[in-house]
């Protein structure tokens, strides 16, 4: 297990003890029974690894984090296929760009934040190349163009259809400063701690403004509670 | 340690309803308020429902990054071979320029090469066939013509470098598209 041998310059925060993990956040399936000694190592020694050339390392670290960045990216741009690739450049450019990683920040926040600059991007590029959707015929008539959907609903694996889509109404009526944190927290799957980081927000603001958000989720969602 | 009902609710948002992980006197504070129970189960369940957005993993992102991963090795051990090819091209001039390679000294050819070229060129710059039988003349006269050769290979290799390596700055992952 060649992990073991890697040593911290620096101390190590201990995890969040109370808000990493939880129920919100099960942990993640593994594809390789050799994967089994990368699950254990911390993102810091997988890191260290992966900067001494192990490829392995580094896909240990996609491992742990496509899915919690796919569910991320999807809420930001709505179409989960679409977030795939964008978490796949993240993970990307995160390798191509491992070496000027600041150990003093964790690298969970440091691979949202490119995540997140990815797909603001897209939404910009996006917006950008809009089309109207009223259209006028040759009558002088305003015609409504039928424009096909072409997202991915990103909760288009909940068994429960009804749940889904009022979940998704529940988080798109959150204010937009509660949503994101919303997003970090259960899509995610990142502690206070991390978001408090990524956000560059006190801690005590991160909680509070997630309590809020989850007493106003708490009365959407009644009916399934 | 949280102990007033609004310190507690926070908490139990922050632990998805876990009481398990609540210390013992803010469990002790639960059994006794009601409503700090009730967002316990409430929190409980929201939870639950929370553990089911993460969507399905895609085991072949791994791979595709992986194979990404290898191209930008490759790009990087190239642009490692700039510098040499770069050391090398100015060894070999330095060498013809000092003599230490056949044609001659060099050095001593270079000024009078040097000052009648441009003033030729200068002369006949809008005659094109000119400026390049005049270019050709000189580099012919001044080194011979295995050291032109190897010349000429050197500045391609680095140019092929450079373009090899300039390459790692388009887009890595072929598969993304704008949408």
């Amino acid at each position: 297990m060649p992990w073991v041998a890697v040593r911290s310059k620096r101390s190590v925060d201990p995890p969040d003890s109370r808000t990493a993990g939880g129920r919100g956040c099960p942990g993640e399936t593994l594809y390789h029974d050799d994967a089994v000694s990368f699950e254990k190592a911390s993102d810091e020694q997988l890191v260290r690894l992966a900067l001494d050339g192990d490829e392995d390392a580094f896909t240990a670290l996609v491992r742990r984090y496509q899915r919690r960045l796919t569910a991320f990216l999807s809420q930001l741009v709505g179409d989960v296929e679409l977030a795939r690739e964008l978490s796949q450049e993240a993970f990307i450019r995160a390798w191509s760009a491992l070496e000027r990683f600041n150990p003093k920040y964790r690298f969970s926040t440091w691979l949202f934040r490119i995540g997140h600059n990815l797909g603001i991007d897209h939404l910009r590029r996006r917006k950008l190349k809009t089309v109207a959707l009223y259209r006028t015929d040759r009558e002088g008539d305003e015609v409504e163009l039928v424009v096909e959907d072409l997202t991915k609903d990103p909760l288009g694996h909940f068994e429960n259809s009804e749940l889904a889509s009022s979940l998704r109404e529940a988080i798109d009526e959150l204010r937009p400063e509660y949503r994101e944190l919303v997003m970090l927290r259960h899509f995610g799957c990142l502690s206070y701690q991390e978001i408090a980081e990524f956000k560059e927000m006190p801690l005590g603001t991160v909680k509070n403004k997630l309590f809020r958000a989850h007493t106003v989720l708490r009365k959407a969602l009644a009916t399934f509670l | 340690m949280a102990t007033s009902c609004e310190a507690i609710q926070e908490l139990l948002a922050e632990v998805f309803g876990e009481t398990e992980r609540l210390s013992d006197e803010e469990r002790r504070h639960l059994e006794l308020c009601p409503q700090c129970c009730e967002v316990a189960a409430a929190e409980g369940a929201l939870g639950l429902i929370f553990a089911k957005v993460l969507p399905p993993a895609d085991p072949a992102m791994e791979d595709r990054v992986r194979a990404a991963m290898r191209t930008l090795r490759r790009r990087r051990r190239a642009l490692a071979l700039l510098p040499v090819a770069a050391s090398l091209f100015v060894a070999l001039l330095g060498a013809v320029m000092l003599g230490g390679l056949p044609g001659g000294s060099l050095l001593a050819l270079l000024p009078v090469w040097s000052s009648q070229g441009w003033v030729s060129l200068a002369a006949s710059v809008g005659d094109w066939n000119t400026v390049l039988t005049t270019s050709v003349g000189a580099a012919t006269a001044l080194f011979s013509p295995g050291v032109l050769v190897g010349a000429v290979l050197v500045s391609l290799l680095g140019l092929g470098v450079v373009a090899v390596t300039t390459r790692r700055w388009r887009q890595v992952s072929p598969w993304r598209h704008d949408g």
